[in-house]
């Protein structure tokens, strides 16, 4: 593990939870870190709705093969039993034989995924969510690196809450979804601008995301306000590429 | 392309949907505010509800109301500009004030707490009606006691939010009746596992189509619904531009 990447990574979650802090934007830094630190291959954090749906957050990749073994985790795999169980759930190998999840694991292998590990975001004794891992290779998590990744699904976690009063059991419940509505409205901006500009999503997210940095506004903020075309120096009146 | 395999809806969705199905055969209609109303209140055994259609991300007009007591809260949080209804489509968020009781409430709505609480209200439970940034209304619900939403019933409370939301854009104003099949002829909307394609392709068709949000979103749901396609795959279609919308809807289709 590098372990200044490691130093760097907390620094940088703790600065971003002060001011202008945005959820969205927080879960996609700690799953971006979470690839590099822990040498996936890719990453996501997925939230328990109570309307009885797992729901992904962030990821570090919107590769369609990725978000598919998300949502295929709605009826089996290693999310659903993490939530059911609130303790870490591990496969080391999903292309043998005798598969606790058959569907899931062949639709990983057919991602390049051959190892998954589901870590819980608890608050006492609720599981909010997890943190999904994937690697290319077989075999078993460090256990080392296994406690670093608890401890950035424990740091989702409070970023989930961030500076709420948990007095109220309720508050939790209201931040999910606060964060849930989040992640639309950015889903939401990113198609606008890619066809307003005719680039792609990663390149509209990044857009957005810059500029609110830049700004020093809150990312959910930004693209609310552009998609209620309230926006009116973004995005910045540049060289148009043709369209496709 | 939706892969045989990957789930595509969430069971609940399909029960609450057929409590909705069930209570509006019984009064002789298609599924309506009123009956959204009337199941949540039956579902999470409240004493009353009311929906209120938001206008510049404000409550506005209430349009559902299942007892005097709900009329007299909302009609409370529209005149005093303050409680639970605004705060939910200001922040985006959920309120779910179990216990009106707790110094909380008396902090955040000096006004409205106590003159609910004289009205018999001691649990308040508000959701927006949103979809990311389209905000079209709020449902509040009370109790006369207070005591927090089970889990369970929370869930349901959000399914019903959701059919709603999709009922009030249905038939957004500025964009005419649009027959989204929002229950209009009985069957269960498309309210499958979220996607964030249908998000993008949200986004991408207020361009395509120089229309706003809500009505981007209506025009979307329209198309499915049209072609018997899911919502999800049409998305799909529309984001990895295999399709286009026109604003002539006789040009639809194809890249």
């Amino acid at each position: 593990m590098d372990t200044d990447l490691l130093s760097d990574t907390f620094v940088d979650l703790a600065d971003t939870m002060v001011a202008d802090f945005d959820i969205i934007d927080f879960l996609h830094l700690l799953t971006d870190r979470s690839v590099l630190l822990l040498a996936a291959a890719a990453a996501g954090v997925v939230l328990a709705d109570p309307r009885g749906e797992l729901r992904v957050a962030a990821a570090s990749s919107q590769e369609a093969g990725l978000l598919e073994l998300f949502q295929l985790q709605n009826d089996q795999g290693p999310c659903l039993e993490c939530f059911r169980t609130g303790r870490p759930v591990t496969a080391a190998d999903l292309a043998g034989p005798g598969q606790r999840w058959p569907r899931f694991a062949h639709a990983a292998v057919q991602s390049g995924f051959r190892t998954v590990e589901a870590l819980p975001m608890r608050l006492r004794d609720q599981v909010i969510g997890a943190l999904n891992l994937f690697r290319a290779e077989p075999g078993p998590f460090d256990p080392a690196d296994l406690r670093i990744a608890q401890a950035l699904a424990d740091v989702a976690t409070i970023g989930l809450l961030h500076e709420r009063n948990v007095r109220r059991t309720e508050t939790v419940a209201e931040q999910l979804q606060s964060a849930l509505n989040s992640r639309v409205v950015i889903e939401q901006a990113k198609g606008k601008l890619a066809e307003r500009l005719s680039i792609d999503m990663d390149r509209s997210f990044n857009m957005l995301r810059d500029y609110a940095r830049n700004t020093n506004q809150r990312l959910t903020d930004v693209a609310r306000a552009f998609v209620d075309g309230a926006t009116a120096d973004f995005p910045p009146p540049a060289r148009r590429r043709s369209p496709r | 392309m939706a892969r045989p395999d990957v789930p595509v809806t969430n069971s609940r969705t399909l029960i609450v949907w057929g409590w909705l199905a069930a209570h509006a055969a019984a009064h002789g209609r298609h599924v309506s505010v009123a009956d959204v109303c009337a199941v949540a209140v039956s579902s999470a055994r409240l004493g009353g509800a009311w929906l209120a259609a938001a206008r510049g991300g404000e409550p506005d007009f209430v349009m559902g109301v299942t007892d005097l007591v709900s009329e007299q809260l909302a009609e409370l949080q529209l005149t005093m500009g303050e409680g639970p209804c605004h705060d939910v489509l200001t922040s985006a968020a959920p309120v779910l004030a179990a216990d009106l009781g707790d110094e909380e409430f008396s902090r955040r709505w000096p006004a409205f707490t106590p003159a609910a609480r004289q009205l018999g209200a001691e649990a308040v439970f508000a959701v927006p009606l949103i979809v990311g940034a389209i905000r079209a209304g709020v449902l509040g619900l009370y109790r006369s006691s207070p005591g927090p939403l089970p889990d369970r019933q929370f869930g349901d409370l959000l399914i019903l939010a959701d059919v709603a939301t999709v009922m009030l854009l249905g038939s957004a104003p500025g964009g005419a009746a649009v027959d989204d099949g929002a229950g209009l002829d009985g069957q269960a909307p498309d309210l499958a596992l979220h996607r964030a394609e249908i998000d993008q392709a949200t986004g991408m068709l207020t361009v395509q189509l120089g229309v706003p949000a809500a009505e981007a979103f209506a025009r979307l749901r329209a198309y499915a619904y049209a072609q018997d396609r899911r919502l999800a795959d049409v998305a799909g279609d529309i984001v990895a531009r295999r399709l286009r919308l026109h604003r002539d809807r006789g040009q639809d289709g194809g890249p």
